[in-house]
């Protein structure tokens, strides 16, 4: 049977000797130790050489002259990953493609009537955010060249905006199409795979592929690549994947598209030079944080919630007990940091959401999430709602106010014991086992008397479990949980990492959930692409 | 009882910047909302209503601006207004200081005729005049206490700690009066969903010259003697220079000493 084949590029290579770089391990060590490390803080990155690419060429030209050594090669971003994606732990070369950050293009789809935006891979979301509210755009990167797209997006009285939205805005566009990275927004929109086009990909082999979505897709689980020397044949793995939200691993299905393959890959067969995005667009939303003085409650309010027509939240997210007690303690100590009312006395749990806003179907709206409170006999008056940019911005904090009382509490801990650090899952289920999960996670962590707490993705069935070990033993007792739950959402058709994904230090994680043959069909996919483990070795899986 | 709070929708004023070629507010993105001195008003008025059930305390909030403005009385309305006004009419363009408060004089006078207390904020956060409370007062002809933080009720007084240049005094005055408000909480408060929804069953009246007969020749920009010459924005504050003392307070003391006679301060 004849599959469809994808041929690479040639790219002329740039002078290597021009390329920005940095040489030496110890004036790396020394001067350069940020890009040695990420958001994982994971120690042992070291490295040989250090690029700053500013176009594909150089990035082709870096990548011949490491494969002549088989130097290993770490791809980096802005660094903001949370599992050690960009920790060079093999050593060799760092890419740094914080210099291609250039907007190149903007165009408009005329066969879906949508338009997309063009990036280098070093943007940042904030800064995209940016661009994109003010229309700040030159003029002359209209798509195709010649044409008038840009003015006439200047003109569109609509706003338009790239719907992907992780805590950390402050990632690069790459790394987060390496991590198919996502958020709360996730639940309405999905993660970074839905809002990719097209990605331009220098393979190890220094030659490029240029993917358009619906373009290519694999043939009874069959891709065929075209090279200069010959014929690269990739079968793609055979697991099936959850239903949940999922980050863990490659995805994977019989007839996928091959642009798939590539986001969430964790950087194992190639570095992205470009990318074009869909935008999508923005309509004010109004913010309701919601208070339940039982847990249960706010459970089932998510359920209803789900199911209800007549709102189409963005996200629901979720507090739990310990949260709600942390931020009490928090506002009382300093009520500034948490800047919210008084969290109501009664509160046991809370459920944060939106809805899109206008003046008239505000009340519509609220009538119906009324309704529904009313239904898990809960008070609409245990609640806090704002529209205003300011208003959301705030909500916003609260959500992620969580995180920093923890991240402090662990801190002052690492003072006395310096190994300690939380343990935050990231684990998703199925909307049908979300209850159970949730009490099995209560019930564990109770049982073992941890110090724990719980808040998240809920809409996404999707919470960050933080056990915070007060000694060693605790931190030991935890991990033995933390591998209990991961088990136990995989029972429950979910994955072990929803949303942050496997990198350096998930491995066993991704074993429970693919079992070796999975790993080892993941395997034979980097071996078709990178034979020689050039690109980010250990990410993902065990070189 | 009936308390007036007045009050004024503003651009965001920490994001609003100055085009440094023309001149002129660049407001593009700029998101309105209800001025914070007006908030903190706002916030006194509920404090006495929910203080002194007995007086069955009515609060009416009161604006001119033109249709959108609507949006920040509706927050009043959500943050616990009873009722809100909004005159709103052409002919009210391009009033200064002096036309607008004669405006909202006419709107209370003849709106709410009978009210015992006008709270405003210090000043709006865009003009920065902090003008118009005064004036208020003044064509009503009735007392005013400005730069107020806490207001209690006593009979047909008021009870006013207001903010002085030392510290604060605590002011007494018969009522009906007007008081200027000029702090508050650093936490904004946030309504919660029912409020949100009564805010939208609330009445909220616009009103135009005609409906309330105001003099026209005392609104809008030919009522307007305030002249704008030039906005800019005001050039950055030079560093100035720290004495550290903490080695050696005496000879800190001494320099800084030096310094004040060489600059003829002392």
């Amino acid at each position: 049977m004849t599959v469809q084949a994808i041929k690479t590029e040639i790219v002329q290579p740039s002078d290597f000797e021009s390329i920005r770089m940095v040489k030496g391990a110890d004036t790396i060590a020394k001067q350069y130790s940020v890009y040695l490390t990420d958001e994982s803080r994971i120690d042992g990155g070291h490295a040989e050489w250090l690029f700053f690419p500013t176009n594909e060429q150089e990035v082709v030209a870096i990548i011949q002259k490491m494969r002549e050594n088989n130097t290993p090669i770490t791809i980096e971003g802005a660094r903001t990953g949370i599992v050690g994606g960009a920790v060079p732990i093999d050593g060799g070369a760092i890419i740094s493609m914080e210099r291609m950050n250039e907007v190149k293009g903007l165009g408009f789809d005329e066969t879906v009537q949508r338009w997309y935006i063009r990036v280098g891979p070093g943007i940042t979301l904030n800064e995209l955010k940016t661009i994109l509210k003010q229309k700040k755009l030159d003029d002359n990167i209209s798509i195709p060249s010649g044409s008038d797209a840009v003015k006439r997006f200047k003109e569109d009285k609509k706003s338009y905006f790239y719907p992907v939205a992780p805590t950390e805005m402050s990632a690069a566009i790459g790394g987060t199409i390496a991590a198919n990275a996502s958020g709360a927004t996730s639940f309405k929109y999905g993660p970074t795979r839905n809002w990719i086009r097209r990605i331009r990909v220098v393979l190890s082999n220094g030659e490029v592929l240029d993917i358009t979505r619906g373009q290519y897709k694999a043939q009874d689980g069959i891709f065929r690549i075209s090279t200069s020397t010959g014929d690269i044949e990739i079968k793609v793995p055979s697991y099936t994947m959850p239903k949940a939200k999922n980050a863990a691993g490659l995805y994977t299905k019989p007839d996928m598209d091959l642009i798939d393959l590539f986001i969430g890959s964790e950087g194992l067969f190639g570095v992205i030079t470009e990318a074009e995005l869909w935008l999508e667009e923005y309509h004010p939303a109004c913010g309701c944080v919601v208070f339940f003085d039982d847990a249960d409650k706010a459970f089932n309010f998510v359920s209803l919630l789900r199911e209800t027509d007549g709102i189409e939240p963005e996200f629901i997210e979720y507090f739990d007990e310990n949260a709600i007690k942390l931020l009490k303690q928090k506002q009382e100590e300093d009520p500034k940091f948490v800047n919210m009312p008084k969290i109501f006395d009664n509160a046991i749990s809370a459920i944060s959401f939106d809805f899109l806003y206008s003046e008239e179907t505000i009340v519509k709206s609220l009538e119906i999430v009324k309704q529904l409170l009313e239904q898990c006999n809960s008070s609409v008056d245990m609640s806090w709602c704002g529209y205003e940019d300011r208003e959301l911005e705030r909500f916003k904090h609260f959500r992620h106010a969580v995180p920093e009382i923890v991240n402090n509490i662990i801190a002052e801990r690492k003072k006395k014991y310096h190994g300690i650090h939380k343990l935050g899952t990231d684990m998703s289920v199925t909307n049908e086992h979300l209850v159970d999960m949730m009490h099995f996670y209560q019930q564990t962590l109770r049982e073992e008397g941890l110090e724990y707490a719980i808040w998240g993705h809920i809409g996404d069935n999707h919470v960050h479990v933080n056990i915070l070990p007060r000694n060693m033993e605790e931190l030991e007792k935890g991990k033995a949980i933390y591998k209990k739950f991961a088990q136990k959402a995989v029972e429950y058709g979910g994955s072990v990492s929803a949303e942050h994904g496997i990198g350096k230090i998930k491995h066993e994680y991704l074993l429970i959930m693919f079992g070796k043959e999975g790993i080892d069909e993941m395997k034979r996919v980097k071996e078709a692409l990178d034979p020689q483990y050039l690109f980010c070795a250990n990410n993902m899986f065990p070189k | 009882m009936k308390i007036v709070v007045c009050i004024k929708q503003v651009p965001e004023a920490d994001k609003v910047a100055i085009d440094p070629e023309t001149g002129t507010l660049i407001r593009e993105g700029v998101a309105s909302i209800l001025n914070p001195f007006c908030e903190y008003a706002l916030d006194v008025a509920v404090k006495l209503k929910e203080q002194f059930p007995e007086h069955n305390i009515e609060i009416i909030t009161l604006s001119m601006g033109p249709p959108q403005a609507k949006q920040a009385l509706i927050r009043t309305l959500e943050l616990g207004a009873d009722k809100a006004y909004l005159l709103s009419d052409r002919k009210f363009a391009g009033s200064d200081c002096l036309a607008t408060s004669y405006a909202l004089k006419e709107g209370i006078a003849k709106l709410v005729p009978d009210f015992d207390l006008i709270l405003t904020g210090k000043q709006a956060i865009d003009g920065d005049t902090a003008q118009v409370p005064a004036e208020i007062a003044e064509h009503l002809g009735i007392p005013q206490i400005t730069y107020g933080l806490d207001v209690t009720l006593n009979n047909r007084r008021i009870e006013v700690k207001k903010e002085t240049e030392e510290g604060y005094q605590v002011v007494s005055a018969r009522l009906p009066a007007l008081v200027s408000i000029s702090r508050g909480s650093n936490i904004r408060r946030l309504p919660s969903i029912q409020e949100v929804i009564n805010a939208r069953r609330k009445p909220l009246e616009v009103v135009s010259v005609e409906d309330i007969k105001i003099d026209e020749t005392k609104v809008g920009l030919k009522a307007s003697p305030t002249q704008v010459v030039k906005i800019f924005a005001p050039p950055p504050k030079a560093a100035g220079e720290i004495i550290d003392g903490r080695d050696d307070p005496k000879a800190a003391a001494k320099k800084l000493l030096e310094f004040l006679i060489e600059h003829k301060f002392v």
